[in-house]
């Protein structure tokens, strides 16, 4: 019996001697925070968010984490919702004591989430259509590229082509007044014209009538500042009429499921985005190039499904708070890690080459988006 | 502005109209019967196109997926009134139509568990390109819409005015103690004016569906219109709400073309306020004229 016990005994004290946490010093862990909608109307991003978050932190520390620390990432879901956006950031900020937070999307919730960061100073480096103001949020950066670069970007392909004229079919509320906005900007910045310019009820069933007052002024491409069905059904209008110029929508059109709705269309509609989701079409000395072929075959392997823009915002966002830790040589406090990101240049990631500076949060350039349309069921670049 | 604009503003409109209207008539029934405003009624059109959508992407011949998803509506409908809408008929207008609401909103949920929350797209009922006049085209559908809205403006004439039961069902409305006095069962009216109001809902849902891309929220708007159509009727009439609802249409397709996009919305509701307070100067009480339409 006294053998017995005595054995249990010893057989105790080796598991404790091999298992890691015991054996070792205990390993450095630094947490950081991801706040995404993984329910609510925005639930299909934050799925994508999620797994990006997920993918990139477990890279980071397989290749031996940031200054002798592994990462581990908190989530919660702000549940589309601004107002448990803040009780999320909240909890990360005092209860998980993270260093950083990542997330989510859409200007009321990225302001929420924005507002406890700035107030506690902890950087936030979210992938938003937010627009960002580096002098009154100086924690909040953003991997989502600025809105008037996905219009910039298509105007300055509509340059190239020699088109004269644009028009304006813009959905009714804030999204409608931003397109307009960014769309007369670029107008001047690249000597476009805009010739027409209509509104649109996004839940209405026809928008033939816009479409017709806006061939009446012969524009050589529309610009439609929308996402999803409206989006799609101003392409399915635009055959029915005959209207054969090309259609810009948003860059939130990116996704499977809008490939689905407008692949039997043909309408040439020019989404543009981020190079992740054209892998093949990137030239060999594109520097952003290896990098997503890579972390598109990680993504493949573990999910079952290629990267997509949104995947490559988060997975930036992470790989940008990694970054700020090295330059900063601190992975622990919040505000050096903030000064490190804001000091990151010619950085490339899967968005773009990102060169921060104290007004520029956002880091990338025009350039780093790419036009890219539906060709047999498929997203393929536009040249 | 040149001559095809003008056209497809037309075309445009009725496009819109058409869609009003035949909402408005499915809304109708259920009130036709029960002087009850079914705001559940967006939902059964999301169902029924659904239900066919779904049927017809697991290989089902196309017209015997439209009366199943008739079917089902109605048996839908039906059940909703068995379970739901009886046990409150007894109380206010006000907590009937409440129950309507709260039904829309499971109903709505219920459809976003079943199809989620992608879009779904539906076939054109008959193949070909759009009918087209200069530069202006009109989709095929469109002239389906209509035949359908035709077909059951028809049929609910010739129900109500040409059968027994029709009649009955009339008589039930308008004086549902006299009605079951002479042996009219209310309760059976009122079970039939659910299962047609929802099956004629799904009729709506599969016919305008392949104009735009659908999914488990987009009941709404049609539900709205189709009651901005009947409101500016009066109630008066099946006919007036269709009338009705192509002037709601025409209205939104002109003043986007003539006047503004940006402020059609509000044209439309001034429209509705200029004619509700016409109508209420105009006429005395509401309700269903005393003959079948």
């Amino acid at each position: 019996m006294k053998k017995a016990i005595l054995f249990l005994f010893v057989t105790f004290f080796l598991i404790l001697m091999v298992s890691p946490g015991v054996s070792q010093a205990a390993e450095k862990v630094v947490k950081i925070g991801g706040v995404y909608p993984l329910t609510g109307y925005l639930s299909w991003l934050g799925e994508y968010y999620k797994k990006a978050a997920v993918l990139q932190v477990d890279t980071i520390n397989k290749a031996g984490g940031v200054n002798g620390y592994k990462l581990e990432l908190v989530v919660y879901d702000d549940q589309s919702s601004p107002e448990e956006a803040t009780r999320a950031t909240l909890r990360l900020v005092s209860k998980d004591q993270v260093v950083a937070v990542t997330g989510t999307a859409t200007a009321p919730i990225t302001g929420a989430v924005s507002s406890v960061a700035n107030k506690n100073k902890i950087p936030a480096v979210l992938s938003s259509g937010y627009d960002v103001k580096a002098d009154k949020e100086p924690f909040l950066f953003n991997t989502a590229h600025p809105t008037f670069f996905a219009i910039g970007r298509p105007f300055m392909y509509l340059k190239k082509k020699n088109v004269k004229g644009a028009g304006l079919l813009m959905p009714i509320g804030s999204l409608g007044e931003i397109g307009i906005t960014n769309s007369n900007r670029a107008s001047q910045q690249f000597g476009i014209p805009i010739v027409g310019e209509e509104r649109f009820d996004v839940k209405a069933p026809d928008v033939t009538a816009q479409l017709a007052k806006l061939r009446g002024a012969n524009p050589g491409a529309i610009f439609s500042f929308t996402t999803g069905e409206p989006a799609a059904l101003v392409a399915k209008n635009m055959a029915q009429l005959k209207f054969e110029v090309p259609l810009v929508v948003s860059h939130g059109n990116a996704t499977p499921g809008f490939l689905k709705l407008a692949s039997g269309l043909t309408t040439n509609v020019l989404v543009p985005t981020g190079k992740i989701m054209v892998p093949d079409s990137l030239s060999a000395n594109d520097p952003c190039k290896a990098l997503i072929v890579n972390f598109n075959k990680l993504h493949m392997e573990r999910y079952g499904e290629p990267a997509n823009y949104f995947s490559g915002l988060l997975a930036d966002a992470v790989m940008l708070i990694a970054e700020g830790m090295r330059i900063a040589k601190s992975s622990t406090d919040p505000v050096k890690i903030r000064d490190g990101i804001e000091k990151i240049k010619n950085f490339p990631g899967l968005g773009g080459v990102y060169s921060m500076s104290a007004s520029d949060h956002y880091g990338t350039k025009m350039e780093d988006m790419v036009l890219i349309t539906i060709k047999g069921g498929k997203w393929v670049q536009v040249q | 502005m040149d001559i095809s604009q003008i056209i497809q503003f037309t075309f445009s409109g009725l496009t819109l109209g058409s869609i009003y209207a035949l909402m408005a008539v499915s809304l109708s029934i259920v009130y036709k019967v029960s002087r009850v405003i079914s705001f559940a009624q967006g939902e059964f059109f999301v169902f029924g196109a659904l239900t066919m959508i779904t049927l017809t992407g697991i290989g089902v011949w196309a017209p015997l997926a439209f009366a199943l998803s008739v079917l089902m509506a109605a048996l839908l409908g039906s059940i909703i009134e068995q379970a739901l809408i009886r046990p409150v008929l007894k109380t206010t207008l006000g907590t009937v139509i409440t129950m309507t609401i709260a039904i829309s909103l499971a109903l709505r949920g219920l459809a976003l568990l079943l199809w989620g929350r992608g879009s779904h797209t539906s076939a054109t009922f008959s193949s070909g390109e759009p009918i087209r006049i200069l530069d202006a085209a009109l989709q095929i559908q469109v002239l389906w819409i209509v035949g359908v809205t035709g077909a059951a403006l028809l049929l609910i004439w010739l129900f109500f005015e040409k059968t027994m039961l029709g009649i009955a069902i009339r008589a039930s409305a308008d004086n549902p103690v006299g009605a079951s006095l002479v042996g009219i069962s209310i309760r059976k009216v009122n079970l039939l004016a659910w299962s047609w109001g929802s099956g004629l809902g799904a009729v709506a849902g599969m016919v305008v569906a392949p104009l735009y891309f659908l999914q488990y929220g987009s009941g709404v708007l049609p539900m709205v219109n189709g009651f901005i159509a009947i409101a500016i009727s009066g109630l008066k009439s099946i006919p007036a709400a269709v009338v009705a609802g192509f002037f709601l249409g025409f209205v939104e397709a002109y003043s986007i073309g003539f006047v503004s996009s940006q402020f059609s919305e509000v044209i439309v509701f001034t429209v509705l306020i200029v004619v509700l307070q016409i109508r209420s100067k105009a006429a005395s009480g509401a309700g269903f004229d005393e003959k079948g339409m």
